[in-house]
């Protein structure tokens, strides 16, 4: 939070001093639109991070400013000199809240709300014209030791660069030529330069990329605040922040990100009772995710809730511009929903506590395009917006898998290559028709693209090798001639005569100095004229949950498990390197962090995390090392509930029993735990629930109860659908079947529940 | 008529002048990367210390008859445009001079669009190249589709 807020000072700051000269402007013409929507723009995002900081009074101030400036914008109020003197004033004052807060002094708030009252045009110029709030007294604030931090240029931070990757090649040439000589003295000094030119890269590196997991960081607690300011339940999922991105472009992503998402909890998300009534989930869903697609890294942010009210959007726009009726009833429904980028325009029409008016969608827009990016709608009335922000991959580090085709090598991102498949090792099938193929791995059939083919070479080297590959349509086998390794590096764009030929995504350049194009997954897909056939989500009827799907695996000690895939992050082959024993345990190094790899299995050499299922839930994560991952099974509809460790029931699939893991249960170890609540279990079915569903419950977060101290107070209870009698509330209503409040196996969901109830 | 400063290169039995404010260095490639499926005056890509060029033979873009495919140690005249690093391969690299261009005369063919001027040479007519054009025309349209001749159209018979 610390660094939010320095961040938040300091952009504060630099938007105060770029500004001070629009404002100045603006008191001498106070007619000037441009003018108006800079500093409207400002107190808006002022706003927006306030709220989010946890900063009162500055949202207070900048609320009111805002308030007033949007009746201007509006054509509501006239911007007299009382107005722009009072508006002036509130920026002064936001101004000097700031640096004492930098500065970590406290300031009197006296006077603040005389200042607010001045914006309003019935009490009249309370201020006098001139003034300037007393309180704007130098203080000679004193310097706490904060992280210093300056600003540079970028194009400076890319000369840098672009030196240290000169200074990699030539060292790697250097090294060549030593190694020749073979003198030890020489070997070790080499060494030494090796190190100090590597760390220099990371450095170099990081001053100018940044995961964009600090752009969705903040996010849950966003979320959380603004669902719960407006009574409204919202699970977040958060995919791809290990995407690393350019910081500028995640500076100027934070602003569109953060008002995207309140809007989607404001206005997008129905409350509770229209939720049940429409037949949705009771909680809202909420993803944003990052991909990188083709030389573009797409950010979307998908609500299930109500969509953009076209027919009100438009009915609202012709009323204030009835001038503009004829252009509006040519529109098609696409561009009718694009209404909402539409300056000064809300589309709802009440003012509500977050969002505020819903204004911004324009400034939205604008910001997302100042990036070079652009901004799409997909709307579905009563069903969700999703909303796509798209910004080209001017620099952008990618995990990349090397791979090998007609003596050229080639990068796939790893992002998209799910697993890769040697042909020879019997696991796969190829089955060729005429002029398609298809492959079958582990029972499931995929369409086969030749790479070699594709890029145009007629006599090939066999295959050898298949990525599968994962692109947003769909998933196919890629046939290759070798895979060589992977590589973190810098992808920059193709010029246009490359990008043609519309495989590629970019290009990138190794350590040893030979180039290497990036291929495009949904691009060769879309070459090679595969058509995926459109999967809707299966939806349980009943519930409106997807239908759990479990993987199956062999584990380390050879016992077929099975695990839900909505924990598993993704499914990895760590190189033997990143696989480390330290403190009783081994680990794995993904980027800077490591995470615990889980020996319940009985993994104990690197050797055991030979593949590993990445589980990722609430933002912790553990590698849960396999022999070999199976396939994916939906999860069977009856289980017989055990209590062994992780193990939390068998089910029959195939007519033998396998193990069910809980991942939830995987996390249980190491995790800290905070003030629990109590979860009282109600009912006569309550020792049930505490011999099945207590790891659950603890896993979750609460301490666990069959009757009430006195004094005590559950934060939540649990009884059966059929219990007759009356739980104490909240509860948690519990299905025997599926369809009946949360089903009772179904521990996802349950969790799901208790955090809500603890929210 | 000002004088400016110019390379002169030989592609082919053309000689050409390329203005040396456009030059950002002149290379020996030795090691280039195929790019199959880019567009035909493509030859590939290159390291220029740690950037990546994208290697042009204006031969394909002047119409005049391809070179022998030696493509190994041939020099190349480095230039941006639009941000992105070209190498355009020549044969040979003769001089850096001044010259005072005149018009382009008519009857120049093919060359015609990508000729900004003429000077008089050792016994031949040297054509003075404009850069941006001819990047232009290798470039062509970047979604544009494949001609059926293009490498990529073998890709729906895999299998």
């Amino acid at each position: 939070m610390d660094d939010l807020l320095q961040e938040f000072i300091a952009e504060t700051r630099e938007t105060l001093e770029a500004l001070s000269g629009e404002i100045v402007g603006w008191e001498a013409a106070p007619d000037d639109r441009a003018r108006l929507d800079a500093i409207f723009r400002f107190v808006h995002t002022i706003k927006g991070s306030c709220g989010f900081l946890d900063l009162p009074r500055l949202t207070r101030l900048s609320h009111a400013a805002e308030d007033a400036l949007s009746a201007v914008r509006d054509g509501a109020r006239v911007p007299d000199p009382a107005l722009v003197t009072a508006i002036l004033a509130i920026i002064d004052r936001i101004g000097e809240v700031v640096e004492a807060i930098d500065a970590g002094a406290a300031l009197d708030d006296s006077g603040e709300e005389m200042l607010i009252a001045a914006l309003d045009p019935a009490t009249g110029p309370a201020l006098p014209l001139a003034a300037a709030p007393e309180t704007t007294s130098e203080v000679a604030l004193p310097v706490r030791g904060t992280k210093r931090t300056v600003r540079l240029s970028v194009d400076l931070l890319d000369h840098m660069m672009s030196g240290v990757s000169d200074m990699v090649l030539a060292r790697n040439q250097l090294a060549r030529a030593l190694r020749e000589m073979d003198d030890p003295r020489l070997e070790t000094m080499l060494d030494r330069l090796t190190m100090t030119v590597d760390e220099l890269r990371d450095t170099v590196t990081r001053t100018r990329m940044q995961r964009i997991e600090a752009l969705f960081a903040p996010l849950p607690r966003l979320v959380r605040d603004a669902a719960s300011s407006v009574g409204k339940h919202v699970s977040l999922a958060i995919e791809g922040g290990d995407v690393e991105l350019d910081r500028e472009m995640i500076e100027l992503l934070r602003d569109p990100l953060v008002h995207l998402v309140r809007n989607a909890v404001d206005h997008g998300i129905e409350d509770r009772a229209t939720r049940i009534l429409a037949g949705k989930p009771a909680a809202g869903r909420l993803r944003v995710s990052a991909r990188q697609a083709g030389n573009l890294i797409v950010i979307e942010i998908a609500d299930d809730g109500r969509g953009i009210d076209t027919d009100r959007l438009a009915l609202k726009i012709a009323r204030e511009r009835p001038d503009r009726v004829r252009e509006l009833s040519a529109l098609t429904e696409a561009q009718r929903a694009e209404l909402v980028f539409e300056p000064g325009l809300s589309s709802r029409d009440e003012v509500t506590a977050l969002s505020g008016r819903g204004v911004g969608m324009d400034v939205v827009k604008a910001n997302v395009e100042q990036t070079g990016g652009r901004i799409r709608l997909s709307n579905r009335p009563g069903e969700g917006l999703s909303v796509a922000i798209e910004v080209p991959l001017t620099l952008a580090i990618l995990n990349a898998v090397m791979v090998e085709v007609a003596d050229t090598r080639f990068a796939l991102s790893r992002q998209t290559v799910e697993e890769i498949v040697a042909i020879d090792q019997g696991q796969v099938r190829i089955d060729r028709f005429g002029t398609g193929a298809v492959v079958v791995v582990r029972g499931a059939r995929l369409p086969l693209v030749e790479l070699p083919h594709l890029l145009g070479k007629n006599d090939p080297a066999p295959l050898r090798y298949l990525a599968i590959v994962s692109v947003r349509e769909g998933r196919y086998a890629l046939g290759l001639e070798g895979v060589i390794d992977t590589q973190e590096l810098v992808v920059k764009p193709a010029a246009p005569a490359v990008m043609r030929a519309g495989i590629y995504a970019g290009q990138m350049l190794p350590d040893d100095g030979v180039p290497v194009l990036l291929l495009d997954g949904a691009a060769i897909a879309a070459r090679a004229g595969l058509r995926f056939d459109v999967q809707a989500e299966v939806e349980d009827a009943d519930t409106g949950e997807v239908a759990v799907g479990t993987l199956l695996f062999e584990d380390v000690d050879g016992v077929a498990r099975l695990i839900p895939t909505d924990a598993i992050d993704r499914i990895e082959r760590p190189a033997m390197r990143d696989v480390n024993a330290a403190a009783g345990r081994l680990w794995l190094t993904a980027g800077e962090k490591s995470v615990p790899i889980w020996a319940g299995a009985g993994a104990r050499t690197p050797a055991d995390a030979g593949t590993v299922l990445r589980l990722q839930i609430d933002g912790r994560e553990i590698a849960y090392p396999v022999r070999e991952a199976m396939e994916i099974v939906p999860l069977p509809e009856s289980l017989t509930p055990v209590d062994a460790g992780p193990v939390v029931a068998l089910a029959m699939v195939d007519g033998t029993p396998v193990e069910l893991l809980d991942p939830m249960l995987l996390f249980v170890d190491g995790g800290d735990t905070p003030a629990q609540p109590l979860c009282l279990l109600h009912g006569p079915d309550s020792p049930w629930m505490d011999a099945f569903l207590r790891p659950t419950i603890e896993a979750a977060g609460y301490r666990v109860a069959r009757t009430l101290a006195p004094g005590e107070r559950a934060q939540v209870a649990l009884a059966m659908t059929d219990d007759p009698a009356p739980p104490p509330s909240p509860a948690i209503r519990l299905g025997r079947r599926r369809g009946e409040g949360v089903y009772r196996y179904d521990r996802i969901a349950l969790t799901r529940a208790l955090e809500e109830a603890r929210a | 008529m000002t004088q400016t400063l110019h390379l002169v290169a030989h592609v082919g039995a053309c000689g050409v002048l390329i203005h040396a404010g456009r030059v950002d260095s002149v290379v020996d490639v030795d090691a280039i990367v195929p790019a199959p499926g880019a567009a035909p005056g493509v030859l590939g890509l290159a390291a220029m210390r740690s950037r990546v060029a994208t290697v042009v033979d204006p031969r394909h873009v002047l119409g005049l008859p391809r070179g022998t495919g030696e493509s190994a140690g041939r020099r190349a005249v480095v230039t941006a445009v639009d941000g992105h690093l070209y190498a355009i391969a020549v044969d040979t690299l003769e001089d850096v001079a001044m010259f005072s261009i005149a018009p382009p005369p008519a009857g120049l063919g093919s060359l015609g669009p990508f000729v900004s001027g003429v000077v008089e040479g050792e016994g031949e007519t040297l054509l003075a190249l404009d850069l941006d054009r001819m990047i232009a025309a290798v470039d062509g349209g970047v979604n544009s589709k494949l001609t059926p001749g293009d490498a990529c159209t073998s890709g729906k018979n895999n299998g």
